[in-house]
């Protein structure tokens, strides 16, 4: 079983407001795009849904204790879109994610980036939107 | 003697509706707008087209315009529907991108100050000429936005989005061209604009009611696909500082393919209420790359997975309801 190690990294962006810079079927003003947080955990489901998907990330805290964290992507075609597959995070896959964090503190974030620890592969949801 | 005096006030009478028929169709092509394509030279070019709108006082007006110029359009035959023009398979996204309901306006950032620039009436993220009630509720928006940095869009809740605001969501699309109906499709919310091409008129106003939508009659002309709707609910361009339009909007679109890839349609929106002059806009939708055929439209629904229902604050801003990270979610076929 690897390890999984939190390592919460909240960054102070640029002060201004900018909108998270995602498409999505809501306001994404509830997520804080001026903070980062980054995350290594196993993959405990990946929820292919429309009109959002969330891949739900287990991650143990340095108290042993597990949260489990959810990040917020696009639906299945624009997942699709950026090659991005459900068997590409199938439960127990190690990783480690990026995101905005939920403003009220609740364990939930933006997708913006994660690394499939088996193989350093990369998987950016955003790149979803390219017209290609 | 009386009965070839009868006969040649008939062939007069004829000869003079023919030639005023005529007339109309010459009239109403020699003024036609040169529809090209984006270039070096599109700001003018735009230009003539928002003029050519503003021409009309209604969209009706101008729908009838370009269908006398069309000599009332051609009827489409199956056989027909494998030329390039009326091939409009494959799976589309907009243009571009961006969440502007013009094009042009996509991926300018905005200035640092912008909201209160627009707050006050000094700025605007639209190039719609809006009317003191449309300027206003723009205003309101900024304001808004400026005071909490966030809003709660109505199709949060998995509504369709509607027409005007249909041509500007960023998902995927697909389009079926047939003789009597076009179905232009967007995989949000399984939305389907029906247009009726077989020669009907809009369902009388007397019986007529709002709707996502609307109700949307057209003609084809040399591969072009003109379309006029009315009967729609109020809604908004976009979530943002774009501007909201009324139940009194109709639309005129005029969608062609201009390359294998790229579907493109001239929009011109009236709506009394909110625009002083019709907002004319070119959209666009590129088809994707589908070569595996993985780019599939899905059924869209909120209710697959509870993690995505949102509610609106008091405050006017939106927020998820309570996440239940412990439950699978519905929406896997469990």
């Amino acid at each position: 079983m690897n390890k999984t190690r939190l390592s919460v990294c909240m960054m102070a962006l640029a002060a201004c407001v900018v909108a998270v810079p995602v498409m999505a079927h809501h306001s994404g003003a509830m997520f804080d795009a001026t903070r980062e947080v980054t995350l290594t955990g196993t993959v405990k489901e990946f929820q292919y849904t429309n009109p959002h998907s969330w891949l739900l990330v287990d991650v143990k805290g340095a108290d042993g204790k597990v949260t489990t964290w959810g990040f917020e992507a696009e639906g299945p075609s624009t997942l699709g879109r950026a090659g991005i597959r459900r068997s590409d995070f199938a439960p127990g896959t190690p990783i480690t994610i990026k995101g905005n964090p939920h403003r009220d503190g609740r364990p939930a974030a933006t997708w913006a980036s994660a690394t499939r620890l088996s193989d350093k592969k990369e998987f950016n949801p955003r790149a979803g939107f390219a017209v290609r | 003697m009386a009965m070839l005096r009868k006969r040649t006030i008939w062939v007069g009478v004829l000869a003079v509706v023919a030639a005023a028929v005529g007339l109309r169709f010459t009239l109403a092509q020699s003024d036609l707008p040169d529809w090209v394509a984006k270039g070096d030279d599109w700001p003018a070019r735009k230009q003539q087209l928002q003029a050519y709108g503003e021409r009309f006082k209604t969209s009706d007006e101008l729908y009838q315009h370009l269908r006398d110029a069309a000599g009332g359009g051609q009827p489409l035959t199956w056989s027909q529907m494998g030329e390039p023009a009326y091939d409009w398979s494959g799976v589309y996204t907009r243009t571009g991108g961006g969440l502007e309901f013009d094009l042009d306006l996509a991926g300018r950032p905005p200035a640092k100050d912008f909201l209160t620039q627009v707050a006050s009436g000094k700025a605007s993220l639209a190039t719609a000429q809006l009317t003191p009630a449309g300027q206003k509720i723009v205003q309101a928006k900024a304001k808004q936005l400026a005071a909490t940095g966030g809003e709660y869009d109505p199709i949060s809740d998995c509504r369709p989005p509607g027409v005007p605001r249909w041509l500007t969501e960023p998902f995927l699309k697909e389009y079926v061209v047939t003789p009597n109906q076009t179905w232009l499709m967007n995989e949000m919310v399984n939305d389907v604009r029906r247009v009726y091409t077989d020669g009907r008129e809009h369902t009388p106003v007397e019986d007529a009611y709002p709707s996502w939508n609307g109700d949307t009659i057209g003609f084809w002309h040399e591969g072009v696909l003109v379309m006029h709707t009315r009967y729609l609910m109020q809604g908004q361009y976009q979530r943002g500082l774009q501007p909201d339009y009324s139940e009194q909007t109709t639309v005129v679109e005029r969608w062609h393919k201009v390359d294998e890839r790229t579907l493109q349609a001239d929009v011109w929106v009236y709506d009394p209420v909110n625009l002083k002059a019709p907002w004319y806009t070119r959209q666009s939708w590129t088809r994707l790359t589908n070569d595996d055929k993985s780019l599939r439209l899905r059924y869209w629904d909120c209710r697959e997975n509870a993690n995505n229902l949102i509610d609106k604050k008091d405050d006017g801003t939106s927020e998820f309801k309570p996440f239940d990270f412990e439950k699978p979610s519905t929406g896997q076929g469990k």
